[in-house]
């Protein structure tokens, strides 16, 4: 039997792992990339069906998903089994993670908003005192993220504010609604900036790894792929200390195997990653792996409804399309409660507006959905979550998921701070809406639990010092250096942005790093 | 690239655990031996499975389950149950041509999914339903199956708020009338009934993207059948080319 050592072992097949393969195999380097699950095929795994069709009627599928709230029974077997691969969290203090393990991971599912952080998060401790700079700005993610929005198509107009930097996007020339442009003006009065969102056009209407960063790699012949290898733990040459490959387990049969490498890319998800260098017991001499645990307050917003679209006189003209506010608060002057700030994600559509609108039924019920038809405007509401040592995860050895790997404990929770900012949110929300002549019928102030905007981030951070950080400006440990952390877990501080881009941006940047690093025998 | 020759590319690419661990030394020529099939034979003159390369079952008269047989019930007590037909009956009565929540069984399939659900969705259809009981008799003597409409009014109308997703009301009853008001109109929008009467409006049926289990390919099996299809593909590219 003859055992292959490959250059770089990339684990995780999403964003970050897709990045890493691209920018690696690019410069020749061979890789092998391990992932969860399996391959999706779009045309064999699903149908067209009617919820009248399905055993729930479209309702969730009890019991299995009890913490993805964006799921349903079309969905369900996307996304991953919480009785499988189990987590556990104080019941005070749920937390919502939320999983794909398919091939391409959750780059085949999210919502195309492409940000970037500005120096305002990058830099967040030298403007407001809080937590720690990043170290690295705006200046070195720059070049990386022009590419990142080539590859990705990212529609947008430039607005040169500093707290939403401009990039490298294909124009955006739409013309805003009517209920946009009033939703503008109101903004404008009160000082607050309205943009156009952002968004990855990508191709053919994906924007995934699975689409705009593997295919080249796998192309090249450099690239090869394990579907459906559970890792369990990193192995390290006790000679050296450097890692050497990764023992796993074969989802389907529960062998256990394992392959050598040279390098390895970690990229399995901010806390797969985790859980596994946890496991592993490996690359956290400062102490600090596992906390400073961040994601965005999601679930806090308005719903709206513009009166001159009303009883079918709802137009092209005057509802449809978006606005984007990016942060404004505590920028040049300080907000009353809390640090830091949110944005606005608003959208005005010409479809239903939802029963829960309104405190009624029956009959009276059914005349308001039909009167109020086509004019619904809602605000949604992107804050950041301030970077705590104590919001932090560990293993938690008395649970075990289907492969008997232990499993990882949650701990986290929103402080005064995120609620203030929700409560100025909503309140701020409201004024703008009446303002832009709409009534508001919905309202929200309480953010959904941690996890549930999927933008989990941190616990693995980068910092400049050994002492404080788990890895330095490259993505790479500061103990062991062939080994490299992509995904979000090296996340400093989140902002209010998707983190989408800067994942990608830092993955292209780390990985470059790494090829030169190889190239010079330096790794 | 398209979606699908994606998938052509990464199975291309894709290889075993096995595989990687164990190469075949090179210049290794020997004939690949008949497969063994273990077990013993099957106890007749005819192999298990002939014949059912070529088998399908033709136009087959396919009942949903709901169309023809009766569920069982359990979960709620029969004042829970008589309760909660009621309140199907008047948050979501028959409107416009379309059943009400009686007509598309919603009663009865919400006896199910809460039986199925999570404790705390359990204890609160259960409470709810309890205290809509009680009040009902404080108020009017009478269980809330038997009061009328104006009277059930009153006891349900100051519960009734608007909310956010994720975000029922606060107060226990207020949380239950306004999560159940919710469920009861999707398990009727959502109902075989439902679609039947918009089919005899013609109107479409709407469809959504369902995902099946999403199997891993155990054996390998299509990656044998892209690379089969790709040898095709290339041969008659040589064949056109020449």
């Amino acid at each position: 039997m003859k055992q292959e050592t490959v250059d770089v072992l990339i684990i995780g097949s999403g964003h970050s792992g897709g990045m890493a393969a691209k920018i690696l195999t690019e410069k020749g380097i061979s890789c092998l990339m391990l992932n969860a699950g399996p391959i999706p095929d779009v045309d064999k795994d699903t149908t067209q069906k009617s919820t009248a069709e399905l055993p729930y009627r479209g309702f969730r599928p009890p019991n299995r998903l009890n913490h993805v709230f964006q799921s349903n029974e079309f969905n369900a077997n996307v996304w991953v089994d919480e009785n499988e691969v189990p987590y556990t969290f104080d019941p005070e203090h749920p937390y919502n993670w939320v999983r794909v393990r398919l091939f391409g991971g959750r780059s085949l599912f999210w919502s195309r908003q492409s940000f970037r952080l500005s120096d305002y998060e990058l830099k967040g401790k030298t403007h407001d005192g809080f937590g720690e700079d990043w170290p690295i700005s705006l200046a070195d993610l720059d070049p990386y993220y022009s590419r990142v929005e080539e590859i990705f198509r990212v529609t947008g107009q430039k607005n040169g504010l500093p707290q939403y930097p401009d990039g490298n996007f294909v124009p955006d020339t739409s013309t805003w609604t009517g209920s946009m442009q009033r939703f503008r003006q109101a903004s404008e009065k009160m000082g607050i900036p309205c943009c156009k969102q952002r968004r990855a056009e990508g191709v053919g209407g994906l924007a995934s790894s699975v689409n705009l960063l593997l295919p080249r790699a796998f192309e090249s012949g450099k690239l090869k792929a394990m579907p459906n290898v559970v890792v369990r733990e990193l192995s390290v040459d006790k000679a050296t200390g450097l890692v050497n490959g990764a023992h796993f387990i074969d989802r389907l049969t529960r062998r256990e195997m394992w392959v050598k490498a040279r390098t390895v890319v970690l990229a399995a998800g901010t806390l797969e990653s985790t859980r596994l260098l946890l496991n592993s017991n490996l690359a956290n001499s400062s102490g600090v792996m596992g906390h400073y645990l961040i994601d965005q307050t999601y679930g806090v917003g308005v719903t709206c409804s513009v009166p001159e679209a009303r009883g079918g006189r709802a137009t092209p003209a005057l509802m449809g399309g978006g606005a984007l506010v990016p942060r404004f608060r505590n920028l040049q002057t300080k907000a009353n409660g809390f640090l830091r700030g949110y944005a606005y994600n608003v959208s005005s559509h010409m479809g239903a507006i939802e029963p829960r609108c309104f405190a009624a039924y029956g009959e009276e019920l059914q005349k308001k959905l039909d009167l109020y038809h086509g004019s619904g405007v809602s605000i949604g509401v992107m804050g950041e979550v301030l970077a705590r040592y104590e919001n932090h995860v560990r293993i938690n050895k008395d649970v075990k998921d289907a492969w008997g790997i232990p499993a990882l404990h949650i701990q986290t929770k929103y402080t005064d701070n995120e609620k203030n900012m929700s409560q100025d949110a909503v309140e701020t929300s409201v004024a703008l809406a009446e303002s832009a002549g709409f009534e508001v019928l919905a309202r929200n102030a309480e953010p959904n639990p941690p996890g549930y905007s999927i933008h989990e981030l941190g616990t693995c951070r980068m910092g400049n010092d050994p002492k404080q950080s788990v890895l330095n400006r490259w993505n790479q440990s500061h103990d062991i250096k062939n080994l490299f952390v992509v995904d979000g877990s090296s996340f400093v501080s989140g902002g209010w942005q998707n983190p989408t881009m800067t994942i990608l941006a830092l993955a292209m940047r780390s990985s470059e790093y790494l090829a030169e690093q190889m190239r010079t025998r330096a790794v | 690239m398209q979606r699908r020759d994606f998938m052509r590319a990464v199975l291309a690419a894709t290889v075993a655990p096995s595989a990687v661990l164990a190469q075949t030394p090179a210049g290794n020529q020997t004939p690949a031996p008949t497969p063994l099939h273990e077990g013993p034979p099957a106890p007749g003159p005819v192999p298990w499975m002939q014949g059912l390369d070529s088998t399908r079952l033709d136009h087959p008269a396919i009942l949903s389950l709901e169309d023809f047989a009766h569920a069982d019930l359990g979960f709620f007590n029969p004042d829970q149950m008589t309760a909660l037909t009621r309140l199907c009956d008047l948050l979501m009565p028959p409107m416009n041509g379309n059943p009400g929540a009686k007509d598309a069984g919603v009663p009865e399939f919400l006896d199910f999914y809460v039986s199925e659900s999570s404790n705390e969705v359990k204890s609160m259809y259960k409470a709810g339903l309890d205290t809509l009981n009680s009040r009902s008799q404080q108020q009017f003597q009478l269980p809330f199956s038997q009061v009328s409409a104006s009277q059930a009014d009153n006891l349900l109308r100051p519960l009734l708020s608007t909310w956010m997703p994720d975000h029922y009301p606060g107060g226990t009853q207020e949380r239950f009338i306004n999560a159940a008001h919710h469920d009861i109109r999707l398990a009727t929008t959502n109902s075989q009934a439902w679609a039947e009467a918009a089919a005899k409006r013609r109107q479409a049926a709407h469809l959504e993207m369902y995902w099946s289990p999403v199997e891993p390919d155990v054996y390998g099996e299509r990656a044998v059948l892209i690379d089969r299809e790709m040898l095709n593909n290339r041969k008659m590219n040589q064949s056109a080319a020449n």
